[in-house]
Parts: structure tokens; C-alpha cells; sequence
């Protein structure tokens, strides 16, 4: 592969300075002159009508500027399925409905006001498990939420998820050998280490100015320019504000009821309003991913040749409706074409309940599919007699394929992915002893170029050269820790041919940065890397086209190195960048340096039958374990940890390394320990106590291999790694559970209890 | 009612009233502006609110305020020289891509600081301990630990 | 938040007649670890705390026969004290494990007794080692087995207007040998699903357990000893079949509930794991 200056190399975070420093600005850091705090009162009920508020004692007290209630406020609907309201008025469904909101001088004030707010309830029955609240005559969410063919009130969402390719029962038919379980996954939340918080503060023109830790500043200006409206400012403007993000993976997806009560406080006090989340707010208040039943059937030759696969869930979609709901979209993607399966169906129900309602987590249901594929895969391979390494190589993608959801698949690294962690593993070797030690394996597949789920899924750049050579590079995209910035600046750096340190991103203003669709589907390094490449190119046609002029030498033969524009033929015809750049300023008729493009990526929409190919390009990885159960106790003790990833080319390795072992102590969480547990339907563990996420001394050394395969459509090859980290991780884990002790859990998280409990069962049959 | 308390910040002596109910990290962070050190819970489980007091890493968010009468405080603003060099630690987890988010990083290398002032060459259990308390979700500490044996290396 | 006023005397005279000047409207605060955090989750509301921070008196190791602990050390200077690794080495691995590296800075080991929760760190090894606690008050001073010290979750045998002073340990006869087992779901920051310290004196001619202490963590209201086992080794020469007997017999003294951290039958479960393994690990 051609060697680059700047891509391929190990180069820091671009804010990484700022950060170390302590000089980046947080949300919770901001502060504005005259603001205030405000603070939310929350349900005390899963499931009741409200009666009467009583906000005359909270209004009375010194430093309460405004309290408002779901009765004094403009309706506004929000969420995907519009089901959501800032304030809820007639009925709260959940513990964490928002019931009314004060603003004050301090938040200790703001928090006394608060608990001075009196509300009466009339209890309703609730319903916390989807298949009860699928029931006819189950407690319904929404009274008037009407479904089904007769237009029925029911808790069952109008979104039909349902994909068929081939035929299933003709799949089942040709099996020799057919696995059939059922798996749970739960709750589990995104613990970024900054809590969610804004500032909402309008000029005196009434346009709204919201700082934000959004990662989908586009379409967040586009939900509040709607709330805009909805409160009879029709015509005014948004700009939203980016702070530095303390961390999103997916939380920030949606805008929240928080957000919208900002607003509206913010212009009912005519003053800048902050609300920050405390920690337990950020366990209870906000979204995590959903809780979910699978069904799911596999089927095989007695070669191993997979025939079928068919799955069922029900998704517990909680009280109102995120993006949560729509994960299904992504399930769909490794239920169809993670391996080769000829014949695959998939239906998912989304439910109502009282529970707390969900949203996108890295990997958008991806994990929570491939868990019960991947798991059932090994079983599958017992069944068969084959090794579950033999299984897949055997069953696994290949460039060219086109799968039964019609992804067209280009480069696909599964089989060396697969290998490469065998090989680590030793797996020959280590397989299927029994003897407390065990290895597993599991792969994934992912959307690695763009994922068109909206009706763009572009990203636009502006690029500007200054009179010195520095280069602006303004960017749609969102940097959230993940190193869009640096990946960015990297790849207009090699496209240019100037240094990394002459090349500024700027990412936080919607006021500057052009249209993108979001910080989602591990999409920015290949749509706003492409997008940056494509602006920088043509940034480079002017810059030789004016340095043509002063070096009088044809733009062909000229490069740019270094800050120097010179002739590649004739060494005498050179000249520092910006000594060409003003030069081509400061002349009449004068010229600056400057383009802009958008990229939309040559991906399809899916179709009516959830269809089409959703990706320019797909991601594949395989990780291995090696796990220690203590037969006694229940625990498990992570030895060895190989994470192998096509990432079709490593733009910045280092980055891309932070984003495998980031994803995969993620994933072991998920797989071990993490768990929001809600008791009829309150979170009763909404603290890192007893929320536990990994220590430093938890985490296994990871070892994490890139496969490179060189993309024709990424920038510099380079396909999307944001989410693939925690995909494979659950199962993975799972499978060497098994291989070390024979028991299979089939939900998550797998604790000791539920280990012994298996082991128990074991012996007792 | 407000008291005053006189301790050293950052090597630089200072006195100011203050409510008795405050925390040290409510103090640093709003009444001196020093908004480096974060809070991730207020609870003393996330560790992002670490600064040092005579030396030694501590919660500040559990830390009550009254409590530095006369001890010096480091916080992360304390660690950069004089002439804007970083401190050795904050080079190092530049370097080796420790930094995503950077909401747990200053807690993360003040606790590093605390280790290696007392043992200068730790090994990777030792500073995986001294760090267990100090929560980060982004990076999965791989690169976090190796920029502290890093640093310890030079 | 709350607000509340801090105070913080000179003297442990001060403290006591502080104590008495404001009764239940004060607290103390030792460290603050546990009574910040009650305090933030409204668990306890003291318009004062009463700080024993730097009070003299209340933070020294010392001893060459009895160890007196101040309660007011912390369990960092306990984790790195040698004189406590040498002699009471378990008492040393539970302070360790406590909390992080910023907790053990500031939390003493009479907070944590104080707090009185069933999964106290320290506890079983204290109990193992028979500790005594220094009790005073401005009525006067008193000398109770920490085993008399803890009543039920939160509760101790303090007087409202007491305040530890310091934790007495009496040397284990020659040839004891123990181990301390935690069992948390991490490997670090976790409180104890079940914590167990077991130490057995053991003649080292004969090899018999001529004496056999066993304590339990987060399995009943209080950390317990569980004498019951004791008697079962106490006396014997130990055989895997003894050894079992005894681990069963622990879980079957003990009473655990269920809460989110585990369930009780897995916690009683444990019991018997942990008892077993910690005696094997005391005889090697
Ligand atoms: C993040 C975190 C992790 C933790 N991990 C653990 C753990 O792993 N294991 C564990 O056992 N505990 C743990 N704890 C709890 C706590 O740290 C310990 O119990 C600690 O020892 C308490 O000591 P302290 O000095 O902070 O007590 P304080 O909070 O100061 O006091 C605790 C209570 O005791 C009273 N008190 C204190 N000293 C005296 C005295 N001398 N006389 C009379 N009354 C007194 C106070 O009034 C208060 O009611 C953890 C706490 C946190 C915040
Ligand atoms: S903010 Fe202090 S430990 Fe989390
Ligand atoms: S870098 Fe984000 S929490 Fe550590």
C-alpha cells in the first residue's frame, strides 16, 4: 500500500492539550452572565393520572424566576414517533416523566423550589414486561395510541419490522441440524463520564442560541427550530453550540424532554437557563439501550453449511419512543448477513410499558443481535459435530457477495479477522477442555461507509486557506472524544500536502458549519473523511493553479510539501505556501483560497421490505477470548482478549486502537456486569456503586490487530470502527464460558450467580 | 455562616470565606474557577474530581472545604510550568492517544502524579491499583496505563 | 444541597463537650467518606458536623505488645503501616481493598467501623484478631469488644455523645496463621458481597488448630463471628472433611438477605466457598 505523510501515523488528538491541561470547556464548565439553574421534578409513579399541581410554594420563594408545569406551556411533540412531551400534563407513564421544571438564581435554590411542588396522583395499574403489556386488555401507555388493523388502542407500536429473504420453512427443511433458544438482553447505559446538561438563551429577536452536547447538531437544530414554532416563534433561528463532549456514544442522538424545558424556561424568564444533570439523573433520566427478547432459530448441513435463520423479538420500548424503537433497522443487518444464510426471516415487535424508554448505544442493536446469533452459532456447531472455527470459516462473508437484505459486499476481511484471532488464541490447542479454561470467538458485521437512514447521509466541508498557509477545515461532523477532529485535519493534511499542525477543525457552530446527519453508524471517518478529502482536493487545484502563476511552471508539475509549493522537474522553482497564497491575494482581482463540498455517500434507503444496499461499505471483525471460570464462586476471569478488525485502512492507528479498547471494555460490561436494574420500573441502582462499569484493574490486556483492506470508496481506504469494539464482545465471552465449564447463559449480563446457578442445573441432570 | 480558610493553591497562597457546607471541589470549581478538576458523581465513585492534598490524591467532591486550613492543594491547572510546558505525565498521555473524552483525564493524571512521586518506577498492577479509582468509559485504560509506564520510563 | 455548619476543635475535650452542647443536631465526621455521601443522600441531615480531623490523639499506630490504633487513621497509613503488615497482616489486605487509592486517603478505620455496615471491611479481621474499642465520653471512658460494639445494620453500642478513640488489638498467640477473602463483582472499588477472615493457631508439632476464629461480612445484620464453626476445628487436626464441615456450618449460622448486589441464597452459598478456601489458605 502507497505510504502517506499524515495517514497511517499515530497522531494525537488534536485536543488533547486542552484536555490534559484541564483547559477544555465542558458543558458543565459554561457559564453565561445572568443565568440561571434549572431543575426538574420527576414522576413518583410508574403509571398515574395527575390530579392537581400545586406550584404556589415553589413560586413563592426568593430566587425562583419561573415554574412551569405540562398546564402552562405550548404542546410540543418530539421524538421520532412524536409520543414525547417536555412537561407531562393528564398522565405521567414513567418514573422519569418530567412533571414541572423551575428556573432560579442558584440550583440550590431551583432544588428547594422543586421539592416545594405539590402533585396529586390517582394511581393506574402499570405494566413493566412487554409480552404482558402485548396482551389484550393489558394497561395501556397511550390511551390513544391506535394499532393493529382495526385501529384498536394497544401498547404495540405501529412500526411492522419485518424482514423476509428466500424461504425459511424451505431453509428449516434442508437442515440436518436446527438450534432453537431464546435469549434476554437488558437495560445497559452509556455512563459518559460528563453528565448530559445545556444552556438555552434567546436574543432579543427571540432566535435561540442552545449550547449543547449533541452529536446530531443538524437535526437538533432542525427538532428545536420545530419547538421554535410550535411556541409561536415561527421564522426564528436556531444556532446551536457545541461544548467539548464528555463522552456520547449514541446518548446524544435524540433531544430530550431536558433540552425543551431549557427552552421554554429560557423564554419565559427572557434569561440564559443552564440544567445540568447530576449523576443520578443521568442513570434514571436518561435513555440506555433497550431491553429486548429474542427467539431465534438457526439452521445447518451436517458440512456446516448454514440454511436458515429466523428470529422474533420483542423490544421493550418503554414509555415514549427514541431511536431506541428503531434499532431493529440495524438488527437486521447481522441477522441477514453476518455469514452466508440463504434464507432469513426477522419480525420485531416494539411494546409499550412503564418502563424507562430507550435509545441508540454503540453498536444500534447490533450487539444485542449478534449475542443470540453468535451465541447460538456455537451451539449450532456442537450440534454439528464442527469445530465453531471451522463453522465459520466455512460459513463466512466474502468480497462480491451480495446478502439476502441485498448489501453488496465489497471488501470484507471476516476470514483473515477470524484467523488472526485463532491463531492468538491458539486455538487448536485451547478448545474444549473443560477444565475451567476456555476460548471463544465471535465476528460482526457493520455498517463501515455511511448508513443511509435518513434522506441524506451527507456531510458538508468548507475549506479555507489563509494568507500563511493555515487551513480552516469546517466540518459538519462531531467530535466526541472518538478523534473526527484529528482524523479529519489528518486526512486534508495528506490531500494537501501541508503539516498537521497548519490545519484547524472546526466542528461546534451550526451558525458555521455546514448540514451533517450526525455522529452515528461509525459514519464520520468515511463520510466527513471523504467529504474533507473532496473539498481538499479542490482547495489544492486553486492553490497549484495560483502558484502556477508565480513559479510560471504548468500546476502538474508542482507539489506542495512542508509549507513549499515547488516544481518536481526544476528544483530553482520553489516558493514558501504563503508567500504564493498572498501573493494571489494581494493582486488586483485578487483571489482567496477557499471551497466547500458534499458528500452524500452512494448508499440506498432501505426499501418497503427493509431492503437495499445500506452501506457504501461494510465493517467486519472477529474478537477471541481465553476465560478462567472459578467453578466455585461463579467468576470469570478474562486471560487473553483479541479484538481483530477490517478497518479497511488505519487512518490514525492509534485513535483507532483507543476505539477497539474502549469498545471491547464496553462490551466485557455489557457481557459481565453492567446493568440498569429496574424494579418496577425505577432504576434502584442509579450510582457506579452498585452500576458497576470496568476499573483499570477489571480490564484484560486487549490486543487489538487491524486488518487492512483498502476500500476503494473510503478516504485512503479506510472504512467506519466507531461501534464494531463492543459488537462481538458478549458473545465472544459467552462462547468461552462454555467452552471452559458447559453451561450456556442465555442473558445478560452473565453474573456469577447466574453461572453457578447453571453449573447447578448441570450436575443436578 | 461563611468562614474563612487560608490554604496553598497550586504553590500560591490564598484565603477566602466560604460557606462550611461547600466541598473543595465546589470551592475550586466555582468560587476560584478552576474548572480542570470535574465532576462525574459527588459521590467519591468516579474519581474525576481527584486533586492532591499535601501530595496525596483524594476525592475533592467528599472533601469538606474546612479541611484545607493550612495543606496545599494541587489541582490539574498546578501541573503545567510556569512557561506553559506540560508536566512530563500530561505529555506522555498525549502521546499515547490516552485522552478521548478527557472528562476523567485530570483526575486520571493527578492520581497518576500521586503514584509515580512515590514510586517512581511502578509496575503495571501497581498502577492499575492507583487508578481503579478513577473511572473513564471512553478509552478501556489500555492506553491510559501505558502512558503512566511511559512517563515512569523517562 | 443541604447546608450545615462545620466545626473543628482542638481538643478531644472540645469534641466531647461539643457533643453535649449540641446533641442530636451534630454529627461527627471522620473522614467523611460515609457521612458526606449520607448526608448528599439525605440519609442523615446534622446541621453540624463535628470534625475529629487533626485531633490529637486519634491518629497514631502504636504499641509493642497491644496495638493501639487512633481511630482516626486512615486505612492508607493501616495498608502501608509495616508494623501492621507483620502483626496483623489481614487487618492490612482488608484496608487495602477498601474503596480507591482517594478513599483509603482520607477514610479512618473508626469511620468505617462507626458506619457499621454488615460489609465493614475491616471487620472480620478485627473480630478474628478479638479487637477491643476505646470508647468516651464526657461521662468517661469504656472498653468493649468490637463484637458487642455492632447492633444491627448502622447501629453501634456508641452513646450519642461518645466517640471512639481507639481500636485495641491484643497479639494472636504464636504459630496464627489467616486469610482474609473478599468477594466483590470487580476486582477493585467494590463493596463486599461476602467478606471472610479466618485465623487458626495451630501447634506445630502436633499440627492441631488448637484455636480457630472465623468472621463473616454482609451475610446478617452485623459483621459475626461464627463460634459455631470455630468448634467444629477448634481442637481437631484439619481434614478436608472437617474443613467442609466447618464451611457448611458457617452458611448455615449466617443470614443474608437479598439486595442488588446478590441474592441471599448465593450469598449464603459463598459463605461456605470462602470459609473453606480461607481456612486452606491459612494452613499454607
Ligand atoms: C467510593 C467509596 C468506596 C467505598 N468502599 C468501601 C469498601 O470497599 N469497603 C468498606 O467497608 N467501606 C467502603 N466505603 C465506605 C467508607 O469509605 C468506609 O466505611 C470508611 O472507613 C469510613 O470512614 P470515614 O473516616 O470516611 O468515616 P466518616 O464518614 O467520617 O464517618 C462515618 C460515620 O462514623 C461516625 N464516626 C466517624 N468517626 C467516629 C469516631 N471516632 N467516633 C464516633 N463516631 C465516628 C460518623 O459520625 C459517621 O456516622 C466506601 C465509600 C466510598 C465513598
Ligand atoms: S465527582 Fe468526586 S468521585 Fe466522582
Ligand atoms: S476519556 Fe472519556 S471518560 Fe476517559
Amino acid at each position: 500500500m502507497t505510504e502517506f505523510i499524515n495517514v497511517g501515523k499515530r497522531i494525537p488528538k488534536s485536543d488533547a492539550q486542552e484536555k490534559v491541561t484541564g483547559k477544555a470547556i465542558y458543558i458543565q464548565d459554561l457559564k453565561i452572565p445572568g443565568m440561571l439553574w434549572g431543575k426538574i421534578l420527576y414522576s413518583h409513579h410508574p403509571h398515574a393520572r395527575i390530579l392537581n399541581i400545586d406550584t404556589s410554594e415553589a413560586e413563592k420563594l426568593p430566587g425562583v424566576k419561573a415554574v412551569l408545569t405540562g398546564y402552562n406551556i405550548p404542546t410540543i411533540k418530539f421524538g421520532f414517533y412524536k409520543d414525547n412531551t417536555p412537561l407531562k400534563s393528564n398522565k405521567v407513564c414513567s418514573y422519569r416523566d418530567e412533571v414541572a421544571a423551575v428556573a432560579a438564581i442558584d440550583p440550590d435554590i431551583a432544588e428547594e423550589a422543586i421539592n416545594l411542588i405539590k402533585v396529586e396522583y390517582e394511581l393506574l395499574p402499570p405494566v413493566f414486561d412487554p409480552e404482558e403489556a402485548m396482551k389484550e386488555g393489558a394497561p395501556l401507555i397511550h390511551e390513544d395510541h391506535l394499532g393493529g388493523k382495526e385501529k384498536k388502542p394497544t401498547n404495540i407500536l405501529n412500526i411492522p419490522w419485518k424482514l423476509v429473504a428466500g424461504d425459511v420453512e424451505e431453509g428449516r427443511k434442508n437442515s440436518d441440524y436446527v438450534a432453537e433458544n431464546r435469549f434476554k438482553v437488558t437495560w445497559v447505559t452509556h455512563c459518559c463520564m460528563g453528565t448530559s446538561g445545556c444552556i438555552a438563551q434567546f436574543d432579543p429577536r427571540d432566535n435561540l442560541t442552545i449550547y449543547s452536547n449533541t452529536q446530531i447538531p443538524s437535526l437538533a437544530q432542525r427538532d428545536f427550530t420545530e419547538a421554535l414554532s410550535a411556541m409561536g416563534l415561527q421564522g426564528k433561528k436556531v444556532r446551536l453550540i457545541k461544548a467539548t463532549i464528555g463522552g456520547a456514544f449514541g446518548s446524544k442522538l435524540d433531544t430530550y424532554p431536558y433540552e425543551y424545558i431549557a427552552i421554554l424556561l429560557a423564554h419565559r424568564t427572557r434569561k440564559p437557563v443552564k440544567i445540568i444533570f447530576s449523576r443520578e439523573e443521568e442513570f434514571f433520566a436518561t435513555s440506555p439501550r433497550q431491553a429486548a427478547i429474542i427467539d431465534i432459530a438457526q439452521g445447518c448441513k451436517k458440512d456446516g453449511t448454514l440454511t436458515f435463520r429466523d428470529v422474533r423479538m420483542v423490544l421493550d420500548n418503554g414509555a415514549y419512543t427514541s431511536w431506541g424503537a428503531t434499532t431493529p433497522s440495524v438488527m437486521m443487518m447481522p441477522i441477514s448477513s453476518l455469514y452466508k444464510v440463504p434464507h432469513v426471516r426477522y419480525v420485531a415487535k416494539c411494546v409499550y410499558t412503564n418502563n424507562t424508554y430507550s435509545q441508540a448505544f454503540r453498536g444500534y442493536g447490533n450487539p444485542q443481535a449478534t449475542f443470540a446469533i453468535e451465541s447460538q452459532i456455537d451451539s449450532l456447531a456442537e450440534m454439528a459435530g464442527i469445530d465453531p472455527l471451522d463453522f465459520r470459516l466455512r460459513n463466512a462473508n466474502t468480497p462480491g457477495e451480495v446478502t439476502p437484505q441485498r448489501f453488496k459486499v465489497g471488501t470484507c476481511g471476516l476470514r483473515e479477522c477470524i484467523d488472526a484471532v485463532a491463531q492468538r488464541l491458539d486455538w487448536r490447542q485451547n478448545r474444549g477442555k473443560r477444565d475451567g479454561r476456555g476460548v471463544g470467538m465471535a465476528s460482526l458485521i457493520h455498517v463501515g461507509g455511511g448508513a443511509r437512514v435518513y434522506k441524506s447521509d451527507g456531510c458538508g466541508t468548507i475549506i479555507k486557506v489563509d494568507d500563511f498557509g493555515t487551513v480552516n477545515v469546517i466540518t459538519g461532523a462531531t467530535d466526541m472524544g472518538q478523534g473526527a477532529d484529528t482524523v479529519i485535519a489528518q486526512i486534508v493534511a495528506e490531500e494537501l500536502g501541508v503539516r498537521i499542525q497548519d490545519v484547524v477543525v472546526t466542528h461546534t457552530d451550526t451558525d458555521i458549519c455546514p448540514w451533517d446527519v450526525g455522529a452515528h453508524a461509525s459514519r464520520t471517518t468515511f463520510v466527513a473523511g471523504n467529504s474533507a478529502k473532496m473539498a481538499a482536493k479542490k482547495v489544492k487545484e486553486q492553490l497549484l493553479e495560483v502558484a502556477s502563476r508565480s513559479l510560471g511552471e504548468v500546476p502538474e508539475n508542482l507539489e506542495i510539501r512542508d509549507r513549499m509549493v515547488f516544481s518536481k522537474i526544476d528544483p530553482e522553482k520553489k516558493s514558501p505556501l504563503g508567500k504564493v497564497l498572498r501573493a494571489a491575494h494581494y493582486t488586483t482581482g485578487g483571489k482567496m483560497v477557499m471551497a466547500e463540498y458534499f458528500y452524500d455517500p452512494p448508499n440506498e434507503n432501505l426499501d418497503k421490505e427493509f431492503k437495499g444496499n445500506l452501506s457504501v461499505t461494510y465493517a467486519y471483525g472477529t474478537h477471541g477470548v481465553e476465560v478462567e471460570v472459578d467453578k466455585t464462586t461463579g467468576q470469570v476471569n478474562i486471560l487473553k482478549y483479541i479484538a481483530a478488525h477490517d478497518v479497511g485502512r488505519a487512518v490514525n492507528p492509534m485513535l483507532l486502537e483507543g476505539q477497539v479498547y474502549g469498545g471491547a471494555a464496553m462490551g466485557i460490561g455489557y457481557a459481565l456486569m453492567e446493568q440498569l436494574v429496574l424494579n418496577n420500573g425505577k432504576v434502584i441502582n442509579p450510582d457506579f456503586r452498585d452500576y458497576k462499569i470496568l476499573t483499570a484493574s477489571d480490564i484484560p490486556t486487549i490486543e487489538a490487530i487491524t486488518i487492512e483492506t483498502d476500500d476503494p470508496f473510503g478516504p485512503f481506504g479506510a472504512k467506519g470502527i466507531g461501534e464494531p469494539g463492543l459488537v462481538p464482545t458478549a458473545p465472544a465471552i459467552a462462547n468461552a464460558i462454555y467452552d471452559a465449564i458447559g453451561v450456556r447463559i442465555k442473558d445478560l449480563p452473565i453474573t456469577p450467580e447466574k453461572i453457578l446457578a447453571a453449573l447447578k442445573g448441570k450436575d443436578s441432570k | 455562616m461563611k468562614q474563612t480558610v487560608q490554604f496553598k493553591l497550586n504553590g500560591e497562597s490564598i484565603q477566602i470565606e466560604v460557606e462550611p457546607h461547600l466541598s473543595l471541589l465546589q470551592v475550586i470549581r466555582e468560587k476560584l474557577e478552576l474548572t480542570g478538576t470535574k465532576e462525574g458523581c459527588g459521590m467519591g465513585e468516579c474519581g474525576a474530581c481527584t486533586v492532591l492534598v499535601d501530595g496525596k490524591a483524594i476525592n475533592s467532591c467528599l472533601f469538606p472545604i474546612l479541611e484545607v486550613e493550612g495543606k496545599s492543594v494541587t489541582t490539574i491547572e498546578g501541573l503545567i510550568e510556569a512557561d506553559g510546558t506540560l508536566h512530563p505525565l500530561q505529555r506522555s498521555f498525549v502521546e499515547n492517544g490516552a485522552v478521548q473524552c478527557g472528562f476523567c483525564t485530570p483526575g486520571m493524571v493527578l492520581s497518576a502524579k500521586a503514584l509515580l512521586d512515590q514510586h517512581p518506577k511502578p509496575t503495571e498492577k501497581q498502577i492499575r491499583l492507583a487508578i481503579s479509582g478513577n473511572l473513564c468509559r471512553c478509552t478501556g485504560y489500555i492506553q491510559i496505563i501505558r502512558a503512566i509506564q511511559a512517563a515512569s520510563e523517562q | 444541597m443541604k447546608k450545615f455548619d462545620y466545626l473543628k476543635p482542638q481538643s478531644l475535650e472540645e469534641v466531647l463537650s461539643l457533643l453535649n452542647q449540641f446533641g442530636t443536631k451534630a454529627k461527627l465526621i471522620g473522614g467523611g467518606t460515609d457521612a458526606i455521601v449520607m448526608q448528599r443522600q439525605n440519609k442523615i441531615s446534622p446541621d453540624l458536623f463535628i470534625s475529629l480531623r487533626g485531633i490529637p490523639g486519634l491518629d497514631h499506630i502504636e504499641g509493642n505488645g497491644l496495638l493501639k490504633i487512633g481511630a482516626m487513621v486512615t486505612h492508607r497509613a493501616i495498608e502501608q503501616s509495616p508494623l501492621i503488615r507483620e502483626r496483623f497482616p489481614l487487618l492490612s489486605e482488608a484496608s487495602g481493598l477498601l474503596g480507591s487509592v482517594q478513599i483509603r486517603n482520607v477514610a479512618t478505620l473508626g469511620g468505617n467501623l462507626c458506619t457499621a455496615s454488615p460489609s465493614a471491611e475491616t471487620a472480620p479481621p478485627l473480630l478474628v484478631y478479638e479487637a477491643e474499642v476505646h470508647l468516651i465520653s464526657q461521662k468517661g471512658e469504656r472498653r468493649i469488644p468490637l463484637e458487642s460494639f455492632f447492633l444491627g445494620p448502622g447501629e453501634t453500642a456508641l452513646e450519642q455523645k461518645e466517640v471512639l478513640k481507639e481500636i485495641l488489638l491484643q497479639p494472636p498467640p504464636p504459630n496464627s496463621r489467616g486469610a482474609y477473602l473478599k468477594l466483590g463483582r470487580r476486582k477493585a472499588m467494590d463493596l463486599a458481597v461476602v467478606n471472610v477472615a479466618v485465623l487458626l493457631t495451630l501447634n506445630p508439632k502436633t499440627g492441631i488448630c488448637e484455636r480457630a476464629r472465623i468472621a463473616l461480612g454482609a451475610v446478617a445484620p452485623t459483621p459475626i463471628r461464627v463460634r459455631e464453626a470455630e468448634n467444629i476445628i477448634e481442637g481437631n487436626q484439619l481434614n478436608d472433611e472437617l474443613i467442609r464441615k466447618a464451611g457448611e456450618m458457617a452458611k448455615h449460622t449466617c443470614s443474608p438477605i437479598s439486595d442488588i448486589r446478590a441474592s441471599s441464597e448465593y450469598r449464603r452459598e459463598m459463605v461456605g466457598v470462602l470459609v473453606e478456601k480461607a481456612i486452606r489458605q491459612s494452613l499454607t
